[in-house]
């Protein structure tokens, strides 16, 4: 009471920052916390993605399963819009219909005998998913960051990826989840992944890519519990141009959120080796 | 009296010498950002220790430097004539013999004291001696030219091959391997992974004190939980499954032969210390009331840097180990093999 103009003074200004303040949290973007000892940020913990591109990268309605009478609904395709930039996979003419061949044929058991080649699609075989595969399979992946390195432990078929960051040690050859050099770009990690196999398919739909395949990743973080991850597709083998598909990923905040085992091969051996114990002759 | 002083002075004597024997494993502790002793690196577990002591050297638990420089020059000689016999086949499939891993101990066993495993309980003895008697069944012997007897398995299903040859999963604690036995340490606030290149696995280890996975849930590898005492990280691992068998390689590096005892009911206290910039100690106890009479021990050398040999110095020397991926003809050849082998008996 002693100083009212004062006090009226700090009510105003309050008011004006209050009014402000939310304004100016929409347009900053996010800062996330530096990892310890380091200026770059924090991008440990359990992410999953939480959509249908494992499904199809594309626009697709709800579909049934392909084992409809065995399986009810299970199985049944989910819906979901597309998560690629522009909506549509720039396939060379060759490449489109080798997509729907894919497709066709996503449950053909493994291993061409003919080309040696493998057939159907690799995750019915448990096969190690590729990249960016392996980002948006329904299941999550736990980041492990430090300074110079990083590690990517995926849930499914415990799947693993080095990420070497400030050094390019050259890939010794080529493997199912790619040879991978990091880097920032402010607070974005970005990833490329080269020297895949090219043997690795991008979703159920039957999308594909070769070995010439350059995948660039970024992981920017978004929110204390969300990361944007990007991956842009370049194969001149494959596409016309180079492509991009985008997501969310979101952290896993149970406070015992912990990466379990799913080492599928135990459930495809009967797929993958049955014909080999029963009485036929192929 | 002077009895008294005499003991407390010889416990002083004691003390000093722990003392001096600790000093330099904890002297230079190193720590990571956010003060946790760091056991970061990559390292093999390669060794040319046996497991279990050889019976003849009793209670000797190490050789004397005589010894070992002897054993390290037949070593060499040993490998050098591998070398140039498989001077054409991959580097990898190569080093039969550890060329690093010697260490002065005659046994990775440590306890009992004999170096050797605890006898078998009962159980265990007569599950052994059925899954022998059954693998034994599946065996036909031939004889070929020259009278020489040729044995072969059959493997009627897949599931008559250990985890290892499905590509599923091999037991860890890993204790010695012919090939890929790279490992890499990371840590993060809260967490140690251990990434072993063999089966593309990531063990990873929460420190934040929650409790194991619930018991009705069995892994190939576990749940395995941490905690530091002093600056040694120490990992309980429960919840295995008993799909799994304590397999090994039989050869005198290894267990001898395949116990093919299941792993479902055993736990391990892995105990792992920093003894040096280049070298984790590691430690574990092996514990399981239904398969051994006592509990045992076994300690190895975990080496990197250039102690590691020429394999595993920096994190780009561990590859992807795409095992399954690439099984499709050795199961074919297996099954199918087994299959006229059956014909032709």
């Amino acid at each position: 009471m002693r100083n009212p103009p004062g006090n009226l003074l700090i009510v105003i200004v309050a008011s004006v920052l209050v009014a402000v303040a939310p304004a100016a949290a929409q347009d900053a973007p996010y800062t996330a916390p530096r990892l310890v000892g380091t200026e770059n940020p924090d991008l440990n913990g359990i992410w999953q993605a939480l959509n249908t591109a494992n499904w199809d990268l594309r626009p697709h309605a709800a579909a049934p399963s392909a084992f409809p009478i065995l399986l009810g609904a299970f199985g049944a395709v989910p819906p979901g819009q597309s998560v690629i930039e522009g909506n549509e996979i720039p396939y060379q003419p060759w490449a489109a219909e080798k997509q729907r061949e894919n497709f066709e044929g996503r449950f053909t058991r493994p291993l061409d005998l003919v080309t040696n080649e493998t057939t159907g699609d690799p995750e019915t075989k448990c096969y190690l998913p590729g990249v960016p595969r392996a980002t948006y399979l329904p299941f999550p992946f736990q980041v492990f960051q430090t300074p110079g390195q990083i590690l990517i432990a995926y849930e499914y078929a415990s799947a693993i990826r080095q990420i070497h960051v400030g050094r390019e040690p050259p890939s010794p050859n080529k493997s199912w989840m790619g040879w991978s050099i990091g880097h920032w770009e402010g607070d974005t990690l970005v990833v490329d992944v080269t020297d895949q196999m090219g043997q690795s398919w991008l979703d159920r739909a039957g999308n594909f890519y070769s070995e010439a395949v350059h995948v660039v990743e970024r992981y920017t973080p978004i929110s204390p519990d969300h990361l944007m991850y990007e991956a842009t597709i370049e194969d001149p083998n494959v596409f016309t141009r180079p492509w991009t598909i985008r997501m969310p990923l979101y952290r896993r905040i149970e406070a015992n959120a912990e990466l379990m085992e799913f080492k599928c091969i135990e459930f495809v051996e009967d797929f993958m080796w049955g014909h080999f114990i029963e009485d036929s002759n192929d | 009296m002077s009895d008294r002083f005499l003991n407390l002075g010889g416990l002083a004597m004691v003390a000093v010498l722990v003392l001096i024997v600790q000093a330099p494993a904890t002297g230079q502790t190193q720590r990571t950002p956010w003060g946790d002793p760091d056991l970061q690196g990559v390292y093999t577990y390669e060794t040319a220790t046996p497991m279990e002591r050889p019976e003849q050297l009793g209670d000797k638990e190490f050789y004397t430097e005589a010894e070992i420089a002897e054993m390290k020059a037949e070593l060499d000689e040993q490998n050098a004539a591998r070398r140039a016999a498989r001077a054409t086949i991959s580097r990898i499939l190569d080093p039969r013999v550890p060329k690093t891993g010697v260490t002065n101990r005659t046994s990775l066993i440590i306890d009992p004291p004999n170096g050797r495993l605890p006898p078998l309980t009962p159980e265990a003895q007569q599950l052994q001696d059925e899954r022998k008697a059954e693998r034994a069944s599946r065996n036909i012997s031939r004889v070929g030219d020259g009278g020489t007897v040729t044995d072969d398995l059959v493997y009627n299903s897949w599931l008559d091959l250990s985890d290892y040859r499905r590509c599923i999963a091999r037991v860890i604690p890993r204790h010695w391997a012919l090939y890929n036995h790279g490992i890499q340490i990371l840590q993060t606030p809260g967490y140690v992974v251990i990434h072993y290149e063999s089966m593309h696995d990531a063990r990873i280890i929460p420190l934040d004190g929650r409790p194991a996975l619930d018991a009705s849930i069995r892994q190939w590898n576990g749940s395995s939980r941490g905690h530091w005492e002093g600056t040694t990280l120490v990992v309980h691992m429960t919840n295995k499954t008993d799909k799994q068998t304590w397999h090994s390689w039989g050869t005198a590096n290894a267990i001898e032969g395949n116990t093919l005892l299941p792993v479902g009911n055993m736990e391990f206290v892995e105990r792992l210390t920093r003894i040096d910039e280049n070298a984790i100690e590691y430690q574990v106890t092996v514990n399981d009331p239904t398969t051994w009479t006592a509990p045992w021990t076994y300690v190895m050398p975990w080496r990197g840097g250039d102690e590691s040999g020429d394999e595993y110095k920096g994190p780009e020397d561990l590859f992807e180990y795409a095992c399954h991926e690439g099984n499709y003809r050795f199961m074919e050849n297996t099954l199918k093999g087994s299959r006229r082998m059956l014909e032709l008996d």
